[in-house]
């Protein structure tokens, strides 16, 4: 089975593209997959995590998955960002140190993905951006990342990458998983079964909205999320299933996808120029919060 | 005996960040059976170079679902935080006295989002 893949940037063309790949090889089982990129001009690197969304569903039906006709350039990047090694090809050393390389993790491997921030996020040609800044961005990727963990019920872990774009002053980080996506979560936790992606999407950004059973609060995080980005200036984009919710500084809306994902992914780009201090105007003590 | 017990959330949880629910759980397991004897507690972050909503809603938050606003207000303390952090857990905390005042309601009204054609 060969499935041609084209253009692929963190938008909705990008989404839908990876999207009807996952659609088109739904239900193979120990095939050989060809994923082809012979009309894929750009692909943002990225996108490898939603990519591997699909790849490892595929590897779960024990395909035969490889990835074919990439040109140089794109072969380059992927090798830097260590996707390729998924596929028996060696790592390049990147020289300008943009990426963030690709990696797999457990549910459980919160601190392995903290740990992976430091050695890779800092310092390394991504811009030294101001501290308070990092902290928000750092806080912001682990509320992602416990969302995945706790609610996607992936079995084949939670996939991240990312790039920056040093002309656009732009960072784009992404997690996905190959979970249920947060549709079937809500789905069942609200007994509606028929509430779309799109609504399901925009409840769980709904404040104290949550899945999480317990009789424990919650439903901050990706509510947090969006209020960084607002004040950052950046882009915040949510795919789950037949969802594509976008949100930045000139609104947000969500749409349905033509295809099916198979998982959740989030992509969120900031801006690394932003000098916001992000601190309250006046000092919380102890006694103003309880 | 009403001496005021502290908590040190960084030797708690074995390190700096505080990111899972089990940590969070970790925190909340000691304070509950102190407040409910009345005991003051502060809890220390010292030394935690990361915290996010959800540790905190299991923290300290869950702790609206068995004392009253009064009660906490009364025997409950933070200190350590940052400035920014401190902001986060406001929100935790005012998250969590809506969630207890009507742990079902947000859901009332989702009841009638229907499908645009997916299965």
């Amino acid at each position: 089975m060969k499935l041609n893949i084209g253009t692929v940037r963190s938008d909705y063309a990008g989404f839908n593209s990876i999207a009807r790949v996952a659609e088109q090889s739904h239900g193979a089982f120990s095939d050989s997959v060809e994923v082809d990129f012979s009309s894929c001009d750009f692909f943002e690197a990225n996108m490898a995590a939603p990519l591997y969304v699909v790849v490892a569903r595929l590897r779960d039906e024990l395909n035969d998955v490889s990835l074919i006709n990439l040109k140089p350039d794109l072969d380059t990047i992927l090798r830097k960002n260590h996707f390729l090694t998924k596929f028996q090809k060696t790592a390049l050393i990147d020289t300008n140190q943009t990426t963030v390389p690709f990696k797999v993790f457990k549910l459980q491997a919160g601190e392995q993905f903290f740990e992976y921030l430091e050695s890779y996020m800092y310092g390394k040609g991504i811009p030294a951006m101001s501290a308070v800044l990092t902290k928000r961005f750092q806080q912001s990727l682990f509320e992602i990342f416990q969302n995945a963990a706790i609610h996607s019920r992936s079995i084949s872990g939670i996939f991240t990458c990312g790039q920056f774009f040093p002309q656009k002053h732009r960072l784009d980080f992404t997690i996905a998983d190959a979970g249920v996506g947060i549709r079937d979560n809500i789905r069942q936790y609200t007994g509606n079964t028929k509430m779309s992606s799109c609504a399901a999407i925009k409840w769980a950004l709904t404040e104290g909205n949550t899945t999480k059973t317990g009789n424990q609060p919650g439903g901050l995080g990706l509510k947090l999320l969006k209020d960084f980005i607002r004040m950052n200036e950046g882009k915040l984009q949510i795919i789950s299933r037949s969802g594509y919710y976008e949100f930045s500084a000139t609104g947000d809306n969500c749409k349905k996808l033509d295809h099916d994902f198979p998982g959740t992914c989030v992509n969120i780009e900031i801006n690394t120029q932003d000098t916001n201090s992000y601190y309250l105007k006046s000092e919380l003590s102890s006694n103003d919060i309880f | 005996m009403n001496d005021q017990v502290s908590i040190r959330v960084a030797d708690l949880i074995g390190g700096p960040l505080g990111i899972s629910a089990e940590d969070g759980q970790k925190v909340f397991e000691k304070v509950l059976p102190l407040l409910k004897k009345s005991r003051p507690v502060n809890i220390s972050f010292d030394h935690v170079d990361m915290v996010i909503s959800l540790f905190l809603n299991v923290a300290i938050g869950q702790l609206y679902g068995s004392f009253s606003e009064d009660e906490v207000k009364a025997l409950v303390r933070v200190e350590g935080l940052s400035g920014d952090d401190m902001e986060l857990l406001k929100h935790v905390v005012d998250n969590a006295k809506k969630y207890y005042s009507n742990p079902k309601g947000y859901d009332a009204a989702w009841q009638e989002e229907a499908s645009e054609d997916e299965q």
